[in-house]
Formats: C-alpha cells, sequence, structure tokens
C-alpha cells in the first residue's frame, strides 16, 4: 500500500468501505482529529489505535454528554 | 480459576443435573445464561472474560505452542484450507478470529502465485509486440501484484492482532491486508461484503456460535462461502483413545514448559472436547441459512473443515 510510516496511527483508506457500526450496522464518519469512527446516531465513538480500529462496543465512548443540548462535541 | 466462586460446581460440573441447576441460578441471577469453560460450568459474561485472558496470554507463544503441539502439522491443515478456498484475484477475504494472520498471509500468497501465472500466460500470447509495449503492460500489471484481492483480518484480542500486525510487517505484508478489532458475534461490517469468510481454530472459543454463523452469513455476498477449519470429533476408538492420551497428558505439560502456561492449554484441550462432533456443527450452520454444507475430515477427524454457501 501506501508508504506507512512506523507507529502510524492512522486508519487505513480502504477499510472505511467495509466498517460500520457493529450495534446498528449504519456507516460512520472518520473524524481525523479525534481518529476516531462516530456513529452520529448513537452519538458513539471507536477509537483507533495503532491503526487497527476498535470496534468493541463497549470500548466505544459517548460523544455526547447532555442528550439534548448543544451540538457541540467534547474530545 | 473461579472455583472460589461456587464450591461445589467443581463436583457438580460432573454430576449435573438438578443441584447444578439450584447452584447455578442462586449464584448467577444477574449474570446471565449458563455455558462452559472447558469442564467448568460459568456465565457467558465469565467465558468470555476467561477466554479473553487465555489468549491474551498465550499471544506471543502462540504460533510456537501450535508448531510444537500439532508437531507443524496445523501449517499443513491451514495450507488445505486455503487450497479448498482456491481464491482468485480480487476475492474479498474477511478472516475472523484471524489473530496471528496465518489464514490471510495464505491467502495473500496464493493469490500473489495466481496473479503470476495469470501474467505468464498473458505474455506468453504477446509474443509479436515490441518491447516498449511489453515493459508498459509489465508496470501496469505489477502495481496490482494481488489483482485487487483483499483480506480483513477480524479479532476480538488486541493481543492477539498487535502479534499479527508485528508478523505482517516482518514478513513483508502490507497491500491488501488490513485488522479490525472486532467481535465475531456483532461484526462491525455492512451486509453483502465478502466473498469469503473464514475462521480457522477460533469458532470453538465464540461464546454464541449461533451469532457468530448468523453474522457470517450476514456479510457475505449472495454466492459467498463460509469455511471452517476446526478441532472435530474422532470416531476410530483406538486413535480417540490415543488422541485423549495426548492430549491431556502431553499438551498441558507443553504449554506450562514453552509458555508457562498449564491452565490455558487445559482450557484448550478441555474445549476442544466440549465442541461440537461434524454433524452438529453441520446443522447449527444449516441453521444460519446457509446451503450445501459439507465438510472435510483431516487426519481422522482430529480437524474438520465445514463449508457452506450464501445463496
Amino acid at each position: 500500500g501506501q508508504g506507512q510510516g512506523s507507529g502510524s496511527a492512522r486508519l487505513e483508506p480502504s477499510l472505511l468501505r467495509f466498517l460500520v457500526c457493529p450495534l446498528s450496522k449504519r456507516p460512520l464518519r472518520y473524524e481525523e482529529a479525534t481518529n476516531e469512527l462516530i456513529n452520529e446516531e448513537l452519538g458513539i465513538a471507536y477509537p483507533i489505535i495503532d491503526g487497527i480500529p476498535n470496534m468493541i462496543p463497549e470500548a466505544a465512548r459517548t460523544t455526547r454528554k447532555k442528550p439534548p443540548a448543544e451540538g457541540s462535541k467534547q474530545p | 480459576m473461579a472455583a472460589a466462586l461456587c464450591p461445589c460446581r467443581a463436583v457438580l460440573a460432573r454430576r449435573g443435573g438438578a443441584l447444578r441447576a439450584l447452584c447455578g441460578s442462586v449464584r448467577g441471577l444477574a449474570a446471565g445464561p449458563e455455558t462452559h469453560f472447558g469442564f467448568q460450568t460459568v456465565t457467558e459474561a465469565e467465558r468470555r472474560e476467561k477466554i479473553y485472558q487465555v489468549f491474551e496470554s498465550v499471544a506471543k507463544k502462540y504460533d510456537v505452542m501450535n508448531d510444537s503441539m500439532t508437531l507443524g502439522i496445523h501449517r499443513v491443515w491451514k495450507d488445505i484450507l486455503v487450497h479448498k478456498m482456491n481464491p482468485s484475484p480480487g476475492t474479498l477475504l474477511l478472516d475472523v478470529a484471524g489473530g496471528t494472520g496465518d489464514i490471510a498471509f495464505r491467502f495473500i500468497n496464493y493469490v500473489r502465485s495466481v496473479r503470476e501465472r495469470q501474467l505468464q500466460r498473458k505474455l506468453k500470447h504477446h509474443q509479436n509486440l515490441s518491447w516498449q509495449e511489453i515493459s508498459e503492460s509489465y508496470q501496469e500489471d505489477k502495481s496490482k501484484s494481488l489483482g485487487d484481492s483483499q483480506v480483513v483480518v477480524c479479532d476480538i484480542n488486541k493481543e492477539m492482532l498487535k502479534v499479527g500486525k508485528q508478523k505482517a510487517q516482518h514478513l513483508g505484508y502490507s497491500e491488501g491486508l488490513s485488522w479490525v478489532l472486532g467481535n465475531a458475534e456483532e461484526l462491525p461490517f455492512d451486509d453483502d461484503m465478502f466473498d469469503v469468510y473464514t475462521i480457522a481454530f477460533g469458532i470453538r472459543n465464540v461464546t454464541r456460535i449461533d451469532l457468530a454463523l448468523q453474522e457470517a452469513y450476514r456479510v457475505l455476498k449472495p454466492g459467498g462461502r463460509f469455511l471452517c477449519l476446526e478441532f472435530s470429533h474422532v470416531s476410530n476408538p483406538l486413535l480417540s483413545r490415543l488422541y485423549d492420551l495426548y492430549s491431556f497428558q502431553v499438551i498441558p505439560v507443553l504449554g506450562e514448559v514453552i509458555a508457562g502456561d498449564w491452565k490455558s492449554y487445559q482450557y484448550l484441550v478441555e474445549s476442544i472436547r466440549r465442541f461440537p462432533p461434524q454433524e452438529e456443527l453441520k446443522a447449527m450452520i444449516e441453521d444460519a441459512g446457509f446451503f450445501k454444507v459439507d465438510y472435510q475430515n483431516l487426519n481422522s477427524g482430529i480437524v474438520a473443515i465445514h463449508s457452506g454457501f450464501k445463496l
């Protein structure tokens, strides 16, 4: 593939076309800033560690602190 | 391991019946339905946790142990699996519980050699091209040495994936290979995605096999193939006794000597005994919706390859 440097924590682009949320099976958005895969609907984010996406629901964090409130995400 | 939770469990595991049910219900109201961990009775939650720990513990020595325990024969089993698959360039493979990458690497090698033969055949037919034209066709083909084939390795265990990724780097595999941390019972892939789904020596460790099979069906394309390589049951009585002797006397000792971990290999041996035999697994695969399900015994049933198709 592309020349990946050592310790690259970023996601392989080709993987994005395969991955969906394991819970809802809906598409995910790759957030480059936090290196996470976001399910907007459910408000959860799956981390990517050492280039490997962790798609276990228990490992995901919620992106919303308060359900209704503002739409801004906290890192 | 978890004997402290219920002292009578160790005894009851063999006796079974009403007493076990009572003990289980008193102890495990919140923790979920009962299942097995080797020969112990545990809740589903406990089983997942214990199995995770087993593989976390053995990850670094996994390959060495496989070679020692099977005298290297596991390599042949895996070769046979990939030959049976007979992937052509452009195939999309999902290898579940593929931790250390054995199937993935074989898939890549196989597809590469098929591709090379294709290219050679093509060149043979281009006898009256100019050198310019030939070198151009060489270049465009070289960039696709896998011919768009891809393998995604999915495993629930971080340590196993880590080992796999390191191995890949070490052996020079990068193109067409991806790694995902995921649960076979709840795959993070869309429907109708893959041409082939493999699970080699992994399904035995899944807690809800029915869910894993349903997920396998879901993510396969119509026409896609399910392939499972797993320890199975030996019907020949003499061979069965020798196999038992070897399993229960030799393997845990090897585990202790090589990996410093008797318990994990005790679990391994017990889990093989607990796993459904060939016909039962075949029925489970059919229940998930697969057609043309059959199996092939290797080494008289020590290992079996089950195959099914999504139509």
